[in-house]
């Protein structure tokens, strides 16, 4: 008795489907073909999926709070431009381009927090603006091409970030672990914190979280420059991991990150979040879009199955939803 | 006699060119419940969002217990003790009971700089308000609001202005839409909440459910309070009804036989 209703517990949580769907998909792929658990792959993967996963770490928090931020992808392109242009032009050193980025960064989430809270304007269309400044800019600075970039090694920043070794067959680079740090920390935030539960009520009852004193912009500004600051951690490691500095990157992330936090279990309506369901929707799509290739489903395909995914995982979470309301 | 707990002066409101509140003057004393009727459109809503800071007020004082206070939002009124329960609309539905309780004043586990919201704690006073305000039923202070009945919601809010020390909760139309068991429950939570030392103000539709309560009853109509010292115990309540539209039993008659052809 004691063991089922363990499992009915398990069942019932929202990161239950998600978890179920991983291992299926990871089944269904090592079945068709065996090299898609070899080291080798194992660890492609896992080196882009922490740069986007990151992101998707901070948008859960955002939008558990009832707000969302397209303009992730353009931050992600325009950081490392902006870094890369300081360092060549010998403006700065490497570092203080890297702290530059990320103040510049943060300055652009709280104009996007500060339209939302203060201008009561919604987060869709302020931050599709500012995806469209940001990414412009990165385009007028650098005449849309490409920026020079150094190869990074030597410098204790890229060591820091993106340094690389092997445990056993793995190549791991240190962003797994920024990423693993980022999870327990944001988890906690959401799950633990006093911060966690305002983040909650500003998203699933604004106005009831106000009337008990909880300063819900505050909390709003603060994710949004959050969610800017990741989104520009994550670009600088991309570009220093790839030695490429491209204004048009990360065109579309938003969107994948999105993705990614709605499959995992978090309400797009705001409310309710949880990084152990967006870790597992970082998974999801990106072993599926691993899968897809390594089984020889030509690429191109791949956004079929994505969209099939989150119109899945989309009625499934409805599905719980009205019968968990229906047996109360 | 004593300085009441709430006092408001020469209350007006207007919206644009409506006037709302005409120079509304209210009292509630301490450790009394007040039953607040009128008609609809009489002006108890806004006196009371004036009351618990939704509005601000056109002109008009307001005393607690004799000292002129202002109050510019819904924290102020929170900050000078005064709680407002509306149905539903106080409580964030996806949160647990006992962090919906403790939600903008939640206990930090030291050490502070974690930020660490003490959970058990939290708990454990929910589940023991939870019994004081007479949820006999075995609810875990974990299970999501959005999951309790309209009377529990009712019920956790009013534990929430009991347990913070509120000195006046009011209390607005608490039994709309509640079963006949989950009313007395409400109603019974209000009685509670006197003894232990609380004043409340009533608002309902149903003059039964305020007979059954309150120590006193004010009438508004047409921005006015036109009665303040109604002792239920002496009243009946054909009598309060007259004074809450105005009119005399052969006055209704009348307005309702020229209201016939009409039909």
């Amino acid at each position: 008795m004691e063991n089922r209703s363990l499992i009915q517990h398990l069942i019932a949580r929202p990161e239950f489907g998600p978890l179920v769907l991983l291992v299926i998909e990871i089944a269904v792929f090592w079945s068709i073909n065996h090299d898609f658990l070899s080291p080798q792959n194992i660890s492609n993967t896992l080196a882009f999926t922490v740069e986007l996963g990151l992101i998707a770490l901070a948008m859960t928090l955002l939008m558990t709070s009832g707000e969302f931020d397209l303009s992730v992808g353009s931050l992600f392109g325009f950081s490392p431009v902006l870094m890369w242009t300081l360092f060549n032009s010998g403006l700065t050193s490497l570092e203080v381009g890297f702290v530059a980025a990320l103040l510049v960064a943060a300055f652009i989430g709280l104009v996007n927090g500060w339209f939302v809270t203060q201008l009561k304007i919604p987060s869709f269309l302020v931050t599709l603006g500012m995806l469209l400044v940001v990414r412009g800019t990165a385009l007028f600075v650098t005449d849309g091409f490409p920026q020079r970039t150094w190869s990074a090694e030597g410098s204790w920043l890229a060591e820091a970030l993106v340094g690389d070794f092997f445990i056993g067959p793995f190549r791991i680079y240190m962003s797994l672990f920024w990423f693993i740090a980022a999870a327990i920390a944001l988890g906690y935030v959401l799950t633990q914190s006093r911060t966690g539960n305002w983040i909650q009520a500003a998203g699933g009852n604004p106005n009831a979280a106000r009337a008990r004193g909880v300063n819900v912009s505050g909390v709003k500004i603060g994710l949004f420059v959050l969610s800017s600051l990741m989104a520009s951690l994550a670009g600088v490691i991309s570009s220093l991991r790839t030695s490429a500095a491209n204004p048009n990157s990360g065109t579309g992330y938003e969107l994948e990150v999105i993705a990614m936090v709605v499959i995992g279990g978090t309400a797009l309506t705001g409310g309710r979040g949880t990084i152990i369901g967006t870790v597992l929707g970082i998974l999801i799509l990106r072993v599926m879009r691993n899968g897809i290739v390594l089984i020889g489903v030509p690429g191109l395909a791949y956004n079929i199955f994505i969209g099939a995914i989150i119109l899945g995982m989309m009625a499934l979470h409805s599905w719980l939803e009205r019968r968990h309301q229906a047996g109360t | 006699m004593a300085e009441p707990l709430i006092r408001m002066q020469n209350i007006r409101k207007s919206y644009g060119r409506v006037q709302a509140l005409e120079g509304a003057s209210f009292h509630v004393n301490e450790r009394e419940i007040v039953g607040l009727l009128g008609d609809n459109g009489a002006g108890k809503s806004t006196l009371i969002k004036v009351l618990s800071g939704a509005v601000p007020l056109t002109s008009g004082d307001i005393f607690i217990r004799g000292k002129k206070v202002s109050l510019r939002n819904t924290s102020d009124a929170i900050a000078h003790g005064i709680e407002t329960i509306y149905q539903d609309s106080a409580l964030v539905t996806q949160l647990s009971i006992a962090r919906n309780l403790f939600l903008g004043r939640e206990p930090i586990k030291p050490p502070r700089f974690l930020n660490r919201m003490d959970q058990d704690a939290m708990n454990t006073v929910a589940r023991d308000l939870l019994k004081q305000v007479g949820i006999s039923k075995n609810i875990p202070p974990t299970t999501p609001i959005g999951s309790l009945s309209g009377g529990e919601r009712q019920a956790v809010a009013i534990a929430r202005a009991m347990h913070f020390d509120s000195d006046l909760i009011i209390l607005d139309e608490p039994t709309n839409n509640l079963g006949v068991a989950e009313t007395q429950g409400v109603l019974s939570f209000v009685r509670n909440a006197r003894d232990s030392g609380h004043s409340c103000i009533f608002i309902a539709h149903n003059i039964h459910h305020v007979f059954q309560v309150v120590d006193r009853i004010v009438v508004m109509r047409r921005g006015k309070v036109v009665a303040d010292d109604i002792d239920p115990k002496k009243t009946s309540v054909a009598e309060v009804e007259r004074i809450i539209t105005g009119m005399s039993d052969k006055e209704i008659r009348d307005a309702i036989a020229d209201g016939k052809p009409s039909h």
